[in-house]
C-alpha cells in the first residue's frame, strides 16, 4: 500500500516532466521518422552479394506436334529460369510485367532485363539444324530474336548490361545446343536406320547425342536444385512522403524502441538526485517506510512508464509508419517487458552512481549512446554490423531485444519462439543482475 | 512534573576521528518550545537526525515517549514531524496534493486525511493556494508547506531545523504563529535556529550548542540573567563628577567613561536608568543622547562561545 502511494506520486511527477516526456516519447518517433524519409529502399532487406538476373516471362508455352496429340506443353522459359537459378553466384528474379520491367531500366534500376516471349517455348521447340527448323544459331551465340525473347539493356550501364547477357547466353546455349542436337539424331535415327545411329554413337562415346539436356548429352548428373530459388520482383513497399509500410520501419522502429527504453537511465536518475536535492528523499527516510517500499515505490512508475513507452512507440510505427506487428503480437509485449526490466535495472544502477542531475545527464547519455553503438541500434539495422560485432554486441541487453524483436517482426512467417524467449529470458537477467548490483550500491543515507 | 516527551541522554555521534556530538544531554516535555542555538557544523543537524531516526548515535541514546530512537524503528517516527532545513516537498504537485501525499505515508487516510488537509491548508495560510502548483509559490508560501506537510500526522514532537530561511516576515509570523498554537496544544517542540531573536521570542528554554557540546541549556530568564544590559549616554562636556555617584548605584559597573561619553553594564537596566535621569536631573547636566540595550541571547551566545553566532 504505501510502495503504492510512492508510485502513484512519482507516476504524478513524471507524467508532469515534459523533459521526460520529450526524451521517452517524442525523440524516438522523430528519429524513426526523419530515418524513415531519408534512408534507401534497400534499407532493412537482406544483403545479397549474388548476380541479378531480370526476366521478364510472357512465355505462352507449347505442345511439340511430334510428341503427338495431347502432348503437354512445353515452357521452355522455366528450363532457362531453372538452369539459370541453379547456376553458383547467380539470382534470379521475375518481373511480373513488361511494362515494370521498362520502368525499372529506364529508371537506372535494372542494367538488363531477359525478356522471353510468348511464342519463346514455340520457337524453341522448332529450333533445329535441319531444313524448315528454327535457327537460332549465329555468331555470338544465340539468336535471341529466333526464339521471341530480347534483352532490354539500360544504356548508362552497358558493362553491366553485357555481364547479364553473357550469363544469359551461356544459359540459352546449354539449354538450345542439347536440344536440337538430339532432336537432330533422332530424326537421323529415325531416317537412315538404327545401325548408322550406333555407329554414331560409338564414335562419340562420351555423349549421349540423343539426350536432349545438357547433362543428358554430357553424361553428367543433373544439377542439384540446392538454394536455387527464383524469387519475383517486390516493388518497394512504402507510400506517401514517410513511405508508409516500407519494410525500414520493421527494423527501424524496434532499434529505436529499444534504444530510448534505456533512455529511462535519465529520468530514473534525475527523478532519484531531485529527491536527494530538494530533501525530499530525507524526509521519506523519516516516515515509516523501509528501504524496500522507497525504492520498489520509486521503480515501479519507472518501470510502468517503459512498459507504456514501448508499447507506444510499436503502436505509433503501426499507425503512423505502417509497419507490421507480425503474426504473434502478443510476443511483441513480452519483448518491451523484459527490455524495460533490464533498462529500469541499468537505471538504477547509474542512479545508485550519480549524486547531481549533471553526473546524470553526462554519465547516462554516455552510457545509452555506447551501448546503443555497440548493440547495432544506433545504426538501426544490427546486421549492417560485421559478424564478429554482432556476436561481441551480445554482451548488451539491447543486442538481445533486437534478436527478438527481428524474429517477430523481420520474419513475420516463420519467428523461432525459442529464440525470442531465450532473448527475453536473457533480458530478465540483466534486468535482475543489474537491480541487485544496484541494491548493493544504492545509498538512500546520503540524504541525513 | 510530567515525564519527559524527549530525552536526550549523553548522546555521542562520531565520524571517524571527527565528534560530531560530544555527550549531549537535555529533556523536552510535551507543550514545550525549545530551542537549540548554534553555528554551523555545531552539530544541530546531527543531533535532529538522531531524534528523527535518521542516524544511530555512536553512543549515549535519545528516548522519544520513553521508546529508544532507532534507525529500525518505523513505528515511533509516527509519532514525529521533521521539518528539514530544505523545502522538501515537491514542486510538481500541488500543495493539497502535498499535503495528502505526506498524510497517506504515515497511514492517514479517506475522510480523515481530507479533514486533515483542509485543516493544515487553513493552519499554514494556504487554502485559497490548495491546487496550485508548489513551483509557482513564494519562498514563504513553500516555507509554511514545508512546515504543514510534518503536521499533517498530527505529531507529538516535531523538530523544526532552520524552519524560516529565507521567509519574509509575514510567513514568519504565520510560522511563529502556528509553532506557538501547537505548542499550546500539547506538542513539543525542538527548533533549532541561526536567528537568535527568533528562539528568544518563541522558545522558554534553550539550549546552546557548539562543537558538538551543549554548552548552556535553560529557561529564558535564566540564560538571560547571566548577562547585564547597557546603557551609554552623552552629556555637553566631561563631567568626573558624576563618575563616583555613578558607581555607587547598586548593581552598576561602569565599562567606559570617555569624556562627555559613558557606558555602564547594569543588572537592571529600567532602575539604573531612572537612578541616572534623577542623577543628571539633580545636577542639572544637559542629557544630550541615551541609549540602552535589554540583555539577550545573542549577548549571552557571545559571552559563552566568545564569538558571535553568524561567525
Amino acid at each position: 500500500m504505501l510502495t503504492w502511494i510512492l508510485a502513484k506520486k512519482d507516476l504524478r511527477l513524471l507524467l508532469r516532466d515534459p523533459r521526460a516526456m520529450v526524451v521517452l516519447l517524442a525523440m524516438p518517433l522523430i528519429f524513426i521518422l526523419v530515418l524513415g524519409v531519408s534512408l534507401g529502399e534497400g534499407f532493412g532487406q537482406k544483403p545479397d552479394d549474388r548476380l541479378r538476373v531480370s526476366i521478364v516471362d510472357l512465355d505462352q508455352g507449347f505442345a511439340d506436334p511430334d510428341a503427338g496429340s495431347g502432348a503437354p506443353k512445353l515452357h521452355w522459359s522455366k528450363t532457362v529460369e531453372r538452369d539459370l537459378a541453379q547456376t553458383g553466384g547467380i539470382r534470379v528474379e521475375l518481373i511480373p510485367t513488361l511494362e515494370e520491367a521498362e520502368q525499372l531500366v529506364a529508371g537506372g534500376k535494372r542494367a538488363a532485363v531477359i525478356v522471353f516471349g510468348p511464342d519463346f517455348s514455340k520457337q524453341m521447340t522448332q529450333s533445329s539444324f535441319l531444313r524448315g527448323g528454327v535457327n537460332p544459331l549465329f555468331r555470338d551465340g544465340i539468336d535471341l530474336e529466333a526464339l521471341d525473347a530480347r534483352v532490354l539493356r539500360d544504356p548508362t550501364q552497358l558493362t553491366a548490361a553485357s555481364i547479364i547477357e553473357q550469363v544469359g547466353q551461356v544459359t540459352m546455349l546449354r539449354v538450345v545446343l542439347p536440344w536440337m542436337i538430339g532432336r537432330a539424331f533422332e530424326k537421323i535415327g529415325d531416317r537412315m536406320g538404327f545401325i548408322l545411329a550406333n555407329t554414331l554413337q560409338q564414335m562419340f562415346p562420351n555423349y549421349d547425342l540423343t539426350g536432349k539436356t545438357w547433362a543428358a548429352l554430357t553424361r553428367a548428373p543433373e544439377r542439384s536444385d540446392d538454394g536455387a530459388e527464383v524469387s519475383t520482383y517486390q516493388p518497394p513497399a512504402g507510400s506517401g512522403l514517410l513511405n508508409r509500410g516500407a519494410q525500414r520501419y520493421q527494423i527501424l522502429v524496434p532499434s529505436y524502441t529499444v534504444m530510448f527504453a534505456y533512455f529511462l537511465v535519465l529520468t530514473v536518475g534525475w527523478l532519484f538526485v531531485a529527491e536527494k536535492r530538494q530533501g525530499t528523499l530525507k524526509r521519506l527516510r523519516a516516515a515509516p517506510l523501509s528501504r524496500a517500499q522507497i525504492l520498489v515505490g520509486k521503480l515501479l512508475p519507472c518501470l510502468m512508464l517503459s512498459i507504456a513507452q514501448g508499447v507506444f512507440l510499436l503502436i505509433a510505427g503501426k499507425l503512423i509508419f505502417g509497419m507490421s506487428w507480425g503474426t504473434q503480437p502478443w510476443w511483441l509485449l513480452l519483448v518491451v517487458i523484459c527490455t524495460s526490466l533490464s533498462a529500469m535495472g541499468l537505471a538504477l544502477l547509474v542512479a545508485a552512481l550519480a549524486q547531481t542531475e549533471a553526473q546524470v545527464a553526462i554519465y547516462g547519455t554516455l552510457l545509452v549512446l555506447v551501448l546503443a553503438g555497440l548493440s547495432g541500434c544506433l545504426m538501426g539495422d544490427r546486421e549492417m554490423m560485421p559478424e564478429n560485432m554482432q556476436r561481441i554486441s551480445l554482451v548488451t541487453p539491447h543486442a538481445w531485444a533486437l534478436v527478438a524483436y527481428k524474429q517477430l517482426l523481420a520474419n513475420p512467417a516463420a519467428p523461432n519462439v525459442a529464440l525470442v524467449l531465450q532473448s527475453c529470458a536473457v533480458l530478465a537477467g540483466f534486468g535482475v543482475g543489474f537491480l541487485m548490483l544496484a541494491w548493493a550500491m544504492l545509498r538512500l543515507d546520503d540524504a541525513t | 512534573m510530567s515525564e519527559p516527551l524527549l530525552s536526550i541522554r549523553n548522546v555521542v555521534k562520531q565520524y571517524g576521528q571527527h565528534v560530531a556530538l560530544a555527550g549531549v544531554s537535555f529533556d523536552v516535555r510535551a507543550g514545550e518550545l525549545f530551542g537549540l542555538l548554534g553555528p554551523n557544523g555545531a552539530g544541530k543537524t546531527t543531533l535532529l537526525s538522531i531524534v528523527s531516526c535518521l542516524l544511530e548515535a555512536t553512543s549515549g541514546e535519545a528516548l522519544i515517549l520513553g521508546q529508544r530512537a532507532s534507525t529500525r524503528d518505523r513505528n515511533l517516527r509516527r509519532s514525529i514531524g521533521i521539518v528539514p532545513q530544505e523545502l522538501a516537498i515537491y514542486g510538481e504537485l500541488n500543495a493539497r496534493e502535498n499535503l495528502n501525499f505526506f498524510g497517506s505515508l504515515y497511514g492517514v487516510t479517506g475522510d480523515e486525511l481530507a479533514k486533515r488537509v483542509d485543516h493544515t491548508l487553513e493552519a499554514i495560510g494556504l487554502t485559497d493556494r490548495a491546487n496550485d502548483r508548489v513551483e509557482t509559490f513564494s519562498g514563504g508560501m513553500k516555507r509554511r508547506l514545508n512546515l504543514g506537510a510534518a503536521l499533517i500526522h498530527q505529531p507529538r514532537l516535531l523538530l523544526l531545523d532552520e524552519p524560516t530561511t529565507g521567509v519574509d516576515p509575514q510567513s514568519r509570523n504565520h510560522i511563529f504563529e502556528e509553532v506557538r498554537r501547537l505548542a499550546g496544544e500539547g506538542v513539543g517542540i525542538v527548533y533549532t535556529s541561526h536567528y537568535i531573536e527568533e528562539v528568544q521570542s518563541l522558545c522558554s528554554r534553550v539550549g546552546i550548542i557548539d562543537h558538538g557540546k551543549l554548552i548552556a541549556c535553560d529557561s529564558l530568564p535564566v540564560l538571560l540573567a547571566q548577562m547585564g544590559g547597557v546603557i551609554r549616554f552623552r552629556v555637553p562636556d566631561d563631567a568626573p563628577s558624576l563618575r563616583e555617584p555613578l558607581r555607587q548605584i547598586p548593581g552598576v559597573e561602569i565599562n567606559g567613561h570617555d569624556g562627555p561619553f559613558v557606558e555602564m553594564e547594569c543588572r537592571d537596566v529600567k532602575t539604573a536608568l531612572m537612578r541616572v535621569i534623577a542623577l543628571l536631573n539633580e545636577r542639572q547636566i544637559e542629557l544630550i543622547s541615551l541609549e540602552t540595550t535589554e540583555p539577550n541571547l545573542e549577548r549571552v551566545f557571545l559571552h559563552l562561545t566568545g564569538r558571535a553566532l553568524r561567525d
